[in-house]
């Protein structure tokens, strides 16, 4: 019935096998000036990890949009955060959850955590060419769930633009802003009471606009966060029940309490 | 040479013989819309009947195993390209079957000298409104009924199939707790597999209850369920018969 494709259940075998490409990723020296995407972040906290973003997009010294969200649901146990071009940002994405959704339901089995950080540095590596151009350039953070350890455990994970994936311990940040994240979030696991990881959502919730909050004092492509014009930041929730977003009512619900 | 059209009609024949024969003894399976949403419903001995294939689309059948498979691979593999390169809300049945699915097991069963697929498929889509659901009745030579009744049945024979989905439709109006469609399902499962007559000396309910009881001892009852609303784009997921309410 289908077309034979080299590997069962991999959503880009077949769009290999009908010519579609995934992302495209095409040379050109005459690039326009991009549409970033900054700040992300995850760390773990008592109930799983907490991944949040700010929701600023430029190019350039202009602001394109303070209403984009890069803290994307990718299937009910990952979680994808985007800091770079979003065109190829958000097309990442795309392929990630339509390839995890296909193997779930091909091959009646949910995709390998292991698996699911592969495919986000495959995508990563095969857009090198728009990498190392200087355009195209992403710089993702993941999250998922992982099934094999009991009880299961979300875990985070980062990557540099050619596709090297590592496992954050505590926490990880991303896109122009995520110096000053990291920096307040190393310190607070090491001398904060109580550590991120220690915190519950009432906890971590505030601590997370903060962060963003101050990463917008030294980075004017971190949108921040501003609770009186009801600018508020994307938040997702993983835990081992699934990913819960948080909206602007409960961020501000948190925020005040 | 002349006689060749009729050897080719005559070898139609005995494929179209050839695959009920092959598919007497299938298991029937059922799909009924419902205010909520989709119930599907087979039962299986070893084999899943039940299957996921999209966001809002899901499949239960009746034949061989391997068979079934390519059929919903082929579904699978083409509702997610459509998602891809379009969008999700592109993915309709409509378009699957009657361009996709049909068509595909229209060739395979006039190419006489392969093997026919040994199928008999029931497609469902839920949507957002019930009055616009879509249940599809997909046969081993690529024919199909879109149909709009309460209930539809897939079973190894025509006859027998249409009197187990009039008696369903009647005794199933103005139901829509789960658990009792599911009852109501499994009653009519096992008065097909019992070879029963829906038109006359249909057994009582108690006995027909006591029946599908016994019967399932020792099989699998899949139950999907097509959620018409959901915070997630994925509104399948299985159900237990606990989960069911029974």
């Amino acid at each position: 019935m289908s077309e034979s494709i080299s590997v069962a259940g991999d959503f880009l075998s077949l769009l290999a096998a009908r010519h579609i490409p995934p992302v495209r990723s095409e040379v050109s020296t005459d690039a326009p000036v991009q549409t970033q995407a900054t700040t992300v972040f995850a760390f773990q906290f008592a109930d799983g990890v907490l991944m949040a973003g700010d929701r600023r997009a430029t190019a350039g010294n202009l602001i394109v949009s303070d209403r984009i969200d890069k803290v994307i649901e990718i299937d009910t146990c990952s979680l994808l955060a985007i800091a770079g071009v979003p065109a190829t940002a958000f097309e990442m994405a795309r392929v990630l959850q339509t390839s995890f959704e296909y193997y779930r339901r091909s091959q009646l089995q949910p995709l390998s955590l292991p698996a699911k950080v592969r495919a986000l540095a495959r995508l990563l590596r095969d857009n090198l060419p728009m990498t190392l151009q200087g355009v195209g350039v992403v710089m993702p953070l993941f999250a998922g769930l992982d099934q094999a350890v009991s009880p299961p455990k979300a875990q985070i994970y980062f990557y540099d633009p050619l596709g090297a994936q590592f496992q954050a311990v505590g926490y990880a940040a991303s896109g122009s802003g995520a110096l000053t994240i990291r920096s307040v979030l190393s310190f607070q696991e090491r001398y904060g009471e109580p550590r991120p990881s220690e915190m519950g959502l009432a906890q971590a919730v505030p601590f997370a606009l903060r962060l963003l909050m101050t990463a917008s004092e030294f980075d004017s492509a971190t949108g921040g966060v501003n609770p009186e014009t009801r600018n508020f930041a994307t938040i997702k929730v993983l835990r081992t029940s699934g990913v819960e977003t948080l909206s602007a009512e409960q961020q501000a619900q948190f925020l005040q309490s | 040479m002349t006689e060749e059209p009729y050897r080719w009609l005559e070898a139609i024949e005995n494929r179209r013989e050839y695959v009920r024969e092959q598919l007497k003894g299938g298991s029937p399976a059922f799909a009924v819309r419902l205010p909520e949403g989709i119930l599907l419903l087979g039962v299986g001995t070893g084999s899943s009947k039940v299957f996921e294939l999209f966001d809002r689309h899901a499949l239960v059948a009746l034949g061989h195993p391997a068979d079934i498979e390519k059929i919903r691979q082929a579904a699978i593999d083409a509702a997610h390209v459509e998602a891809f390169t379009r969008a999700s809300e592109d993915v309709s049945l409509r378009r699957l079957v009657s361009f996709g699915l049909g068509p595909q097991l229209k060739t395979n069963f006039e190419q006489i000298f392969s093997a026919p697929f040994l199928v008999e498929l029931l497609l469902a889509e839920v949507a957002a409104q019930p009055e616009n659901d879509l249940l599809v009745r997909l046969h081993f030579d690529g024919a199909f009924q879109f149909l709009s009744s309460l209930a539809l049945v897939v079973a190894a024979q025509a006859a027998t199939e249409s009197g187990a989905q009039t008696w369903l439709n009647q005794s199933l109006a103005g139901k829509s707790a789960r658990a009792e469609v599911v009852d109501l399902l499994l009653q009519a499962w096992w008065c097909l597999t019992e070879n029963k007559s829906f038109v006359e000396n249909l057994p009582a309910e108690e006995e027909r209850r006591r029946g599908w009881r016994a019967a399932v001892n020792g099989k699998t009852v899949e139950i999907g369920w097509l959620a018409r609303r959901s915070p997630r784009p994925a509104r399948f997921e299985f159900l237990t018969l606990t989960q069911a309410g029974l």
